[in-house]
């Protein structure tokens, strides 16, 4: 996103003709302007994500000399079976949490779009969850969730249901951990949703009125097509979100990642493996995996949702 | 706006170079420089040290400018970053007892306390927990500010209420072992289903193991986590798991917290610092706790260590400094400060120790710690201990859960706890 937002706009073809093309440092007034971002992306941005790239291929205990390694680390990870139950966790939390977020998301965004009272203060409220603290989130999510005096088995308890150690089964701790991300970025979605709710022309619903279109017909064949860029910047930003699941789980059941280890994340098992096992170099070709799914992720999601309008 | 690949493939390599000299010219710088900046800076995490002991150390040594900082957060990890950084070093830090046998291996980046005289105090230390910072080689990096020996916090009323002895003594007579814990945990359970007597089976686990002289790896870098003494505690906690008698309620969780005042965490296994928790959860069982001896023998959770970094302006200063700071009056001191518990045994008897303590019924809980400290087994702690014994307690949650059997989740820990340490050269 931000290479898209700040990269100069390209010249189309050759320069006009009667202009001789200026040499490039008679730009350098633009480059000094635009260099503060380039210069904190580069010792903050780039130079981690290199140091990242190499300490993949070497061994270090984060205090001693490094040591090449060659690709002895990313070797023990095809056998790390940890290491695939956590691609395994982590993508079924994307999906477990993704899926409901977007569609709520919508939903609540076409909701508000239509005339409705008070809807700045539906907007706050659906985003403050956003800008809610993770820890602080997560803690009180685990406290909803706890077994003995949590709030969901009160509530099972007074309805006469039969009570979930939630944060005690695989399964449990899925839906404890997907229910917060989706919590979290529903408001977040419908913001950007309704903001591409309102730049759809008003014309084209009323010539589906005219046709006849009921609400559905309108929802399917107009809105939808229309906020297609919209819904891939969030399904991308999603994806990159969802994949790197770290605080919920560690906070919710721990850096075990609780029964069957089911909230063990590729970040949580990323973060075990550097700071408490102190195997930089191994969690390094964990990072690297974990980008590389993110890589693979959007470019599916791009080619999936950019679909045939630009064809 | 495309991003081409060359451009991209262009950046990465350029950046890739950068990280490589980067790193090689800044990895030893470390080592050798001295602090030049005339203070002495000394590294401590919130609550760490005594305050009122820190504040008279700092008077104590006007001439050497002690410049005490509070480091919050991750402790070890901004160390680290602070000493591969080269710069800013401070002359004196903590160590935490988790991390202290992950930096042994670099021993070279502190100063061994033995060369700035260290042997004419380190008899006052006990020898287990001098044993933690001592180098295969007999290097001493640092000496301890407190240790965390165990005892069983238990719930007079519940146990008296079961039928179960209620007075300390008879609780240390009769419930000797964890045989007879999970025993009495039975009769508990008859006569009160809600209070499990072991809160969390995978705590006890742990302690269970740190109550042994040998943990997962020897001295020879051997893997011997699928030993006995492992596998002795591994079926203890299945049994309390399949007998019902835990409650799957890990320390530190909601429920954890709630059920110590209500009752359905009627004992907790832990080190003398897990009574400041215990004490901030309970509101109405005030006076209803009491302290026995820990089934099966003391056990040591967490205690930690000062030590002098090699970038020290002084390091004989230094060692003066520390040597005031951690001595016997001083670590009674800090206990009444903030319930660090002495590393050294001449503190036990002085009288901040000997109080009674009306939380626990008036009961003087050094009676039952003191002891404890004292003998507490001698283990090779390896630098990957903690690593490898990760997926024991994972697998043991699978048991809890009932989604694995117990001899297939031991299966697994053993696997996985072999490949984590065949990653990093253990046989």
């Amino acid at each position: 996103m931000t290479l898209t937002a700040t990269a100069p706009p390209r010249s189309t073809g050759t320069p006009a003709p009667g202009r001789p093309r200026k040499s490039i440092w008679s730009y350098w007034r633009f480059y000094l302007a635009l260099s503060p971002f380039y210069v904190l992306f580069a010792v903050f941005g780039l130079y981690p994500v290199a140091s990242t790239i190499l300490l993949a291929f070497q061994k270090w205990d984060g205090l001693g000399p490094r040591q090449m390694v060659g690709l002895q680390n990313f070797r023990f990870l095809i056998e790390d079976s940890t290491f695939w139950l956590s691609l395994w966790n982590t993508l079924v939390l994307f999906v477990m949490s993704t899926a409901p977020t977007l569609t709520i998301a919508l939903v609540l965004a076409v909701m508000l779009n239509s005339a409705i009272r008070f809807k700045g203060v539906y907007r706050i409220a659906y985003f403050i969850p956003n800008i809610t603290s993770l820890v602080a989130a997560a803690i009180f999510f685990a406290a909803v969730f706890s077994t003995n005096f949590g709030l969901i088995n009160s509530g099972l308890r007074a309805l006469g249901l039969p009570t979930e150690d939630w944060l005690g089964q695989p399964w449990g701790i899925k839906i404890a951990i997907s229910t917060m991300i989706v919590w979290q970025w529903t408001g977040y979605n419908t913001i950007i949703y309704l903001a591409g709710l309102q730049a759809i022309p008003t014309e084209q619903y009323e010539a589906a009125k005219v046709d006849g279109a009921g609400p559905f017909r309108t929802f399917f064949s107009i809105t939808l097509p229309q906020l297609r860029p919209v819904v891939l910047f969030t399904v991308i930003i999603s994806t990159i979100g969802g994949l790197q699941t770290f605080t919920e789980p560690q906070v919710m059941v721990g850096e075990t990642g609780g029964a069957d280890q089911s909230g063990l994340t590729t970040v949580l098992y990323f973060y075990n493996t550097a700071f408490r096992a102190n195997d930089y170099g191994y969690a390094g070709a964990i990072a690297v995996s974990i980008f590389l799914l993110v890589l693979l992720f959007t470019a599916i999601n791009w080619r999936l949702f950019r679909g045939r309008s630009t064809e | 706006m495309e991003l081409s690949r060359r451009t991209l493939l262009a950046g990465s390599f350029a950046a890739v170079a950068a990280a490589a000299t980067g790193c090689s010219s800044s990895m030893d710088a470390g080592a050798g420089k001295k602090n030049t900046t005339g203070n002495l800076a000394l590294w401590c995490w919130p609550g760490g040290l005594g305050k009122s002991v820190v504040d008279d150390t700092v008077a104590h040594f006007p001439d050497q400018h002690i410049k005490y900082t509070e480091i919050g957060g991750d402790f070890k990890q901004k160390l680290l970053t602070t000493i591969n950084g080269g710069t800013g070093i401070p002359d004196v830090t903590g160590i935490k007892g988790e991390d202290i046998a992950s930096l042994l291996p670099q021993a070279e980046r502190f100063v061994d306390l033995k060369s700035v005289g260290a042997d004419s105090v380190l008899g006052d230390y006990l020898e287990w927990k001098v044993k933690q910072a001592t180098t295969l080689d007999g290097k001493v990096i640092g000496l301890p500010i407190d240790i965390g020996p165990t005892a069983l916090f238990y719930r007079e009323d519940v146990f008296a209420k079961a039928g179960l002895p209620s007075d300390p003594a008879k609780v240390g007579a009769q419930l000797k072992t964890w045989e007879d814990l999970l025993a009495a945990g039975l009769e508990l359970r008859k006569a009160n289903p809600k209070a499990p007597i072991v809160a969390d089976a995978t705590d006890m686990f742990g302690t269970i193991v740190n109550q042994g002289t040998e943990r997962y790896i020897d001295k020879d870098n051997k893997f011997i986590g699928d030993q006995d003494h492992i596998r002795r505690a591994w079926d203890l906690a299945v049994k309390a798991i399949t007998t019902k008698v835990e409650g799957r309620t890990p320390g530190g969780t909601p429920d954890w917290n709630a059920g110590l005042d209500q009752g359905t965490v009627p004992t907790v296994t832990g080190a003398a610092w897990v009574a400041l928790d215990i004490k901030a959860a309970c509101k109405t069982s005030i006076g209803k706790w009491r302290v026995a001896p820990t089934p099966g023998g003391p056990a040591n959770f967490g205690g930690s260590f000062l030590t002098i970094t090699k970038s020290a302006a002084d390091p004989a200063a230094a060692f003066e400094v520390i040597k005031y700071l951690l001595s016997p009056d001083n670590q009674a001191k800090a206990f009444a400060d903030a319930q660090i518990f002495p590393a050294t045994p001449a503190a036990y008897d002085k009288p901040q120790l000997k109080a009674a303590d009306p939380f626990f019924g008036g009961q003087a809980t050094i009676d039952v710690f003191g002891p404890a400290a004292k003998n507490i087994p001698i283990a090779y702690e390896a630098p990957l201990d903690a690593a490898v014994a990760a997926p024991y307690t994972a697998a043991l949650k699978s048991v809890q859960a009932g989604s694995k059997s117990s001899e297939v989740a031991w299966q697994q820990a053993v696997s996985q706890a072999k490949q984590i340490g065949k990653r990093q050269g253990v046989q």
